[in-house]
């Protein structure tokens, strides 16, 4: 296995150390970097650039972002939000990328060629709050059936009657 | 009555129609079948959703050549009872019991995943001793899931017939008699409070643990001795299903699956929690990462977990169960901001990601659930083999459906 760096922690670096690094490589393109103890660095990044930074942010020398953990998506009101949480191993870090997504049109990039495991997190993120990932390979309902209709877990979400033909 | 029969002029459902389209864009390419505009060898056959070696309702689209397996769709959601929106309705409290129902299996880990994300978002500590509790019933929790998991993958193969399985659920047992009776449920446990659990040990229980954590490395030597040996086990498990270090850092397999390939990815010791630094034993890993790794690493879990109880035991301190008033773990309001906490599960790394208003009820809360990540790895894990294998890879992923479609 070459590149990858699969002993855990063998960077030995403090959080202000990384946030320090973000900071330098990624002026401009991370809003609001806080750490949040012990070891999570979260920061805000516009939509249009989010391809990029996840891609600079698995190639980055020192930190190598490589394994998307979870994506969480959130109804916060008068926006959508896509949240990437991602672990570096060389550092035993992780970094939670707060994506801002307009409710008028609920649209982000995939990051599915960067991170492969965000395809059914994706999918589950369209199903439950309606985010449509661009560029997704298979960006089918997961959890609910094929025909439903509506994300259930947006705020405005009201049942309707055709989802329970049987009851 | 259409929507519950199968009629000729029925539609197949997403899943299958890809199935079918992949079929052709393959023949499109020229990689189909040997014979021009024929679909010579290719069958789409749906396994599950209740198939016994699903362990659950999960359904697998496979398309088959002969019996090579060409392509895997798995197709989840069956057990999904909207967990997740049930959240915005009760408070951080009255969720508690929800968390057992996640993943059944192992429903005490899950409690600890979601009371530590609460008590990291509003600053409550657990006392000394709950800590100490919460890792013995935790431990155990853990080695009644792996007697599970090891008892009915080896059912699944079938070279012993039930035999193993029968074994662990009779000893898994002795495990759920002693949570029974620190928490009142034999699965269902609604036992961790926020800043401590329900109720102190009950007397004498710690010498009843001691006991069944003494009779517990012989069980395991006697089911090892079951089928470590037996030719058609080791036929069926060794060189199966190898997931690559790369396919850890791709798709995030965490827990025994991980480890199984020779990484040394254990949250309780690359983010220790609760009292885990303060103890001893070893983070098990394999080399292979075959099916028959991750069964070994499983084994070899179950015993490190006996010495952590054993050494739980004896470092048990006195004092109070629960911090704070007696009022406290029941209105928790915890300020705005949000955050997730990682656990080791015995499937891997469960977790909450819990956003919240500053209101009794968690605004947003989400599952990172294990099996739902290892399970992405499947339609690559499955490709060129035998369908027979997909029931041993699926039986050593040990899948809980319960925790996958929440």
């Amino acid at each position: 296995m070459s590149g990858v760096g699969l002993e855990v922690g063998t960077l030995k670096v403090t959080m202000d150390e990384i946030a320090a690094d973000l900071a330098r490589d990624f002026a401009g393109d991370l809003e609001d970097v806080r750490i949040q103890e012990p070891d999570t660095i979260v920061a805000r990044l516009a939509r249009e650039k989010l391809k990029d930074v996840a891609r600079r942010l698995k190639a980055h020398e020192d930190l190598a972002y490589e394994t998307l953990n979870f994506v969480a998506a959130v109804d916060l009101g008068a926006q959508l939000e896509s949240v990437y949480h991602v672990y570096s191993w060389r550092t035993n870090t992780w970094i939670e990328l707060h994506v801002p997504v307009p409710r008028a049109k609920a649209e982000v990039d995939t990051v599915t060629d960067v991170w492969p495991a965000a395809d059914w997190h994706e999918r589950e993120a369209w199903d439950m709050m309606g985010i449509r990932y661009l560029g997704h390979p298979d960006l089918r309902r997961i959890l609910l059936k094929d025909d439903f209709v509506g994300h259930p877990l947006r705020k405005d979400y009201v049942d309707l009657a055709e989802n329970h033909p049987h009851v | 009555m259409s929507d519950f029969f199968l009629t000729a002029e029925a539609e197949p459902d997403e899943a299958v129609k890809l199935a079918l389209r992949r079929i052709d864009e393959a023949q499109a390419a020229g990689q189909g079948s040997d014979v021009e505009g024929l679909r010579l060898n290719e069958v789409v056959v749906n396994m599950g959703p209740q198939h016994p070696s699903t362990h659950g309702v999960l359904r697998l689209v496979v398309t088959l050549d002969g019996e090579l397996i060409k392509d895997v769709i798995p197709v989840v959601g069956y057990l999904h009872r909207c967990k997740e929106k049930l959240a915005e309705k009760r408070t951080y409290f009255q969720y508690i019991p929800i968390l057992d129902r996640t993943e059944y299996v192992a429903g005490m880990n899950c409690e600890w995943a979601y009371v530590m994300t609460v008590e990291k978002l509003t600053g409550i500590r657990p006392t000394r001793r709950a800590e100490f509790i919460r890792v013995i019933v935790g431990e155990l929790s853990r080695i009644a899931s792996h007697l599970v998991a090891v008892g009915t993958f080896t059912a699944d193969l079938a070279p012993l017939g039930t035999a193993m399985a029968f074994y662990t659920f009779r000893d898994r047992e002795l495990i759920l008699d002693l949570l029974e009776e620190v928490s009142g449920g034999r699965m269902m446990y609604n036992y961790l409070r926020f800043g401590g659990v329900r109720y102190d040990l009950p007397s004498g229980w710690v010498e009843q643990c001691r006991d069944v954590m003494k009779r517990m490395p012989k069980l395991i030597d006697e089911y090892a001795s079951l089928v470590d040996d037996n030719a058609i086990f080791l036929q069926r498990t060794v060189g199966k299903g190898v997931i690559s270090q790369q396919d850890v850092v791709d798709y995030g397999i965490t827990g025994p699956n991980a480890r199984a390939s020779g990484v040394e990815l254990d949250l309780r010791r690359t983010r220790p929690y609760s009292v885990y630094p303060e103890l001893d034993f070893e983070v098990c890993t394999a080399q292979h990462g075959d099916v028959f790794d991750r069964y070994r690493v499983r084994m070899d879990e179950m015993r490190q977990s006996v010495r952590i109880i054993e050494q739980c035991l004896d470092m048990l301190p006195r004092g109070p169960v629960q911090s704070g008033s007696l009022r406290a773990p029941y209105v928790v309001t915890p300020p705005p901001g949000s955050c997730y906490v990682g656990q080791e599960n015995p499937r891997g790394e469960y977790g909450t990601y819990i956003v919240s208003d500053g209101s009794r009820y968690p605004y947003r809360l989400k599952y990172r659930d294990p099996c739902f990540c290892n399970l992405q790895l499947f339609p690559k894990l499955l490709r060129g083999n035998k369908i027979a294998d997909a029931v041993s890879i699926s039986g050593s992923m040990d899948l809980v459906l319960g925790g996958i479609d929440r």
